[in-house]
């Protein structure tokens, strides 16, 4: 009996291969437009919002593995010597860090680690900044605050063009709808003066709307309309299911 | 004559900058005079391999710019000091920077730190560690005069290629390197931390896939990083949509038992392949069966012996990972949706502003469709009652060293960011790096 499950090909199945960038997957792509409001961003996990429920802890390991690997920048078993004599260390700080083997990922498990501890104070960058730069901008901005316009310096803002609301030009002057938002002061000073994301939080997030997940041959990188029942890997056909034994079969296992 | 050291006394410092935009696979770099009259080129900037490899081969150890000399990149081994875009291995790094820039070394670029500033680009959400490392060698160990230290893409507003004033009020960054992908939104050259977003993928995963699909289908060629970025580079390109992603993928389909199909020869390759002996780098052709069965032994060999990869789907699955992580189950967003997630947090004033202005820097950049796709993508999810421009960088390699260089050609705008080697002694790293974040 052969180990395979032929998936079900058609337009309403999650797991088609075959979805195209048009609407009938029932995927919007305007609808998510600057929809996601993630504010709390975390690292990238396999088997996220759009990765598929099918998927075993241990393949989920393995695709983590396969991405560490595909990602890295050095090949820890390799050792190159450095053939150049350049200056010594200086000072017991640049010796120490001279010395130091470590990869990215222990700096970054750090920064995780401590952040789980305890999270570290976020010094917001010194304010005072979205005045002097907003008295430059072209964009519309709401005046400053008077307390604003007495730390800011000489000259006042060039009051950049403001719209004011008239709902009845609203209604006629469609152009005047798409007008957006005059720059709020406060809320570009915030913007300003907020800390660095830690790198964990910088990663782009995989919204519930996309499309759902593709899904290739593991062997030949065509559509992966077969399931291997020994790892739960795609493959084409037949003749790259042996190819897949003979190769990574038990790798995703 | 002014005597030996009569700078040193003064707060300007010295009028020789060291612009450094230190990529994990390239170093670009160049000595920037601080005046007037200064206008950098990119002519001034030097690109060099930012590693330290080792040919089991011919037994030579390169640094950096010696890569130049060899001639042989089978099995070549690389070091590298900058890991996900920061540098990690100070031991390398300074190797490197030393026998690059520094006036004992062999390296394009001659400067004595003593009588130079430094200014140094990083990636954005660096690890607070790695900053402080960075710092303290800067001055503990090669005792520059004075330094500054920021995210490399801020200075793109100072490049001179837009008609815009400068700095640009609103620009918007797709920086597509070999660590990683990021997009940076940036306001009179600040950037805007909260809505800075991030891919895992970049130039360096892309080769590594394309290293292990290669080496599963055809050879084993997982010790052959140069030469498969070299090959990379050459067959790559993205495809304009994902219907036509799908229409190429079955051009390359061998089929199956009982349907067997025909190999497109306009879009599959056979990649001609280096012996590193009559040949140092290979070429693409249009694949021929023919002369992949006689590779194979199925039939008898004639003419020279060539050892051929064949490249199908490689070449647009690969960098088809910028738009698609998850193919390989990466659970991140593409990059046209990374920008819109970016865009998200901030007020629509800004967006607009922002999309109005994007440019696009990193080697990724060239492949070949990849602006196309990002355009049409892009377009889509952006709101059609909003203007968008978007373009490449008219070198994207070298596009954020002029800008930085720019910049530093600048008195005015450098004295207000540089901290002299006297002010570090004195406050320490702890404070430099508050600092350079715009704490004090
Ligand atoms: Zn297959
Ligand atoms: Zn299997």
């Amino acid at each position: 009996m052969p180990l395979v499950e032929v998936i079900p090909n058609n337009a309403t199945s999650t797991v088609a291969p075959r979805w195209t960038y048009v609407v009938d997957t029932g995927y919007d792509p305007s609808k998510v437009a600057f929809n996601p409001k993630d504010r709390k961003r975390v690292p990238a996990r396999p088997g996220g919002p759009r990765g598929d429920t099918e998927l075993s802890a241990r393949q989920q390991t393995a695709i983590a593995r396969r991405i560490a690997e595909l990602s890295r920048d050095n090949d820890p078993k390799q050792v190159i010597a450095i053939p150049w004599k350049g200056a010594a260390a200086k000072t017991q700080n640049t010796r120490r860090i001279l010395q130091y083997q470590r990869q990215i990922k222990h700096w970054l498990d750090d920064e995780e680690a401590l952040l789980q501890q305890a999270p570290p104070p976020r010094a917001p960058a010194a304010t005072g900044r979205a005045a002097a730069l907003r008295r430059r901008s072209t964009l519309a901005s709401i005046p400053p605050t008077p307390a604003e316009a007495t730390t800011a310096e000489a000259t006042p803002a060039p009051t950049a063009y403001a719209p004011q609301p008239n709902p009845e030009l609203d209604s006629i002057l469609s152009v005047e709808k798409s007008r957006p938002a005059p720059l709020n002061p406060a809320e570009l000073e915030a913007l300003l003066s907020a800390p660095p994301l830690l790198y964990g939080e910088s990663h782009a997030t995989l919204g519930a709307g996309g499309p759902p997940q593709r899904r290739f041959c593991d062997n030949c990188g065509y559509w992966g309309k077969i399931k291997c029942l020994k790892c739960g890997a795609r493959i084409c056909g037949l003749e790259c299911k042996d190819a897949h034994e003979a190769t990574r079969c038990l790798k995703w296992a | 004559m002014p005597p030996k050291g009569w700078r040193k006394g003064q707060t300007a410092g010295p009028r020789q900058t060291l612009v450094l935009d230190n990529g994990a696979y390239t170093i670009k770099a160049g000595l920037v005079t601080t005046g007037p009259s200064s206008k950098p080129t990119y002519d001034d900037c030097h690109i060099s391999p930012n590693c330290i490899a080792r040919s089991t081969r011919d037994k030579r150890t390169y640094i950096s710019s010696d890569l130049d000399e060899c001639r042989d990149f089978g099995e070549l081994a690389f070091r590298r000091p900058v890991e996900k875009g920061f540098i990690v291995n100070w031991e390398s790094e300074k190797a490197i920077w030393e026998h690059e820039f520094m006036n004992e070394g062999k390296g394009g670029l001659r400067c004595d730190p003593k009588e130079t500033n430094l200014l140094l680009t990083e990636k954005p959400n660096c690890p607070k560690e790695l900053q402080k490392n960075c710092d303290e060698i800067v001055f503990e160990q090669f005792e520059f005069a004075s330094y500054y230290r920021s995210v490399g893409a801020t200075f793109n507003a100072w490049h001179p290629s837009s008609l815009l004033s400068l700095p640009q009020e609103c620009l918007l960054i797709i920086d597509t390197s070999y660590s990683d992908t990021t997009i940076l939104p940036i306001y009179f050259g600040q950037l805007l931390q909260t809505a800075v977003r991030r891919l895992t993928v970049g130039g360096k995963l892309l080769t590594n896939y394309l290293k292990e699909l290669s080496s599963l289908r055809h050879y084993n060629m997982m010790e052959e990083t140069y030469l498969l970025n070299e090959i990379k580079e050459a067959v790559s390109f993205v495809a304009p949509s994902s219907e036509q992603f799908a229409k190429d993928l079955e051009r390359t389909w061998k089929g199956r038992v009982g349907d067997k199909r025909t190999l497109d020869p306009s879009i599959v390759v056979d990649y001609v392949l280096p012996d590193y002996e009559q040949s140092i780098h290979g070429y693409a052709r249009p694949h021929d069966p023919e002369k992949y069965r006689m590779r194979r032994g199925l039939q008898p060999q004639q003419g020279p012996r060539e050892d051929l990869l064949p490249l199908g789907n490689e070449r647009f699955a690969v960098p088809e990972l910028l738009f698609s992580p998850t193919d390989i189950g990466l659970q991140e967003a593409g990059i046209p949706e990374a920008v819109m997630q970016s865009l998200s947090v901030l007020p629509e004033t800004l967006r607009v502003g922002l999309l109005s202005n994007i440019v696009v820097v990193g080697g990724n950049s060239l492949i070949e469709g990849f602006m196309e796709r990002l355009e049409s993508e892009l377009r889509v999810l952006v709101p059609a009652e909003y203007a968008m421009s978007l373009r490449r960088g008219e070198d994207p390699i070298k596009h954020t060293w002029l800008g930085a260089a720019r910049f530093a050609s600048q008195p005015e705008l450098l004295k207000q960011v540089l901290v002299s080697k006297a002010e570090y002694d004195e406050n320490g790293s702890g404070w430099l790096g508050r600092k350079f974040a715009g704490e004090i």
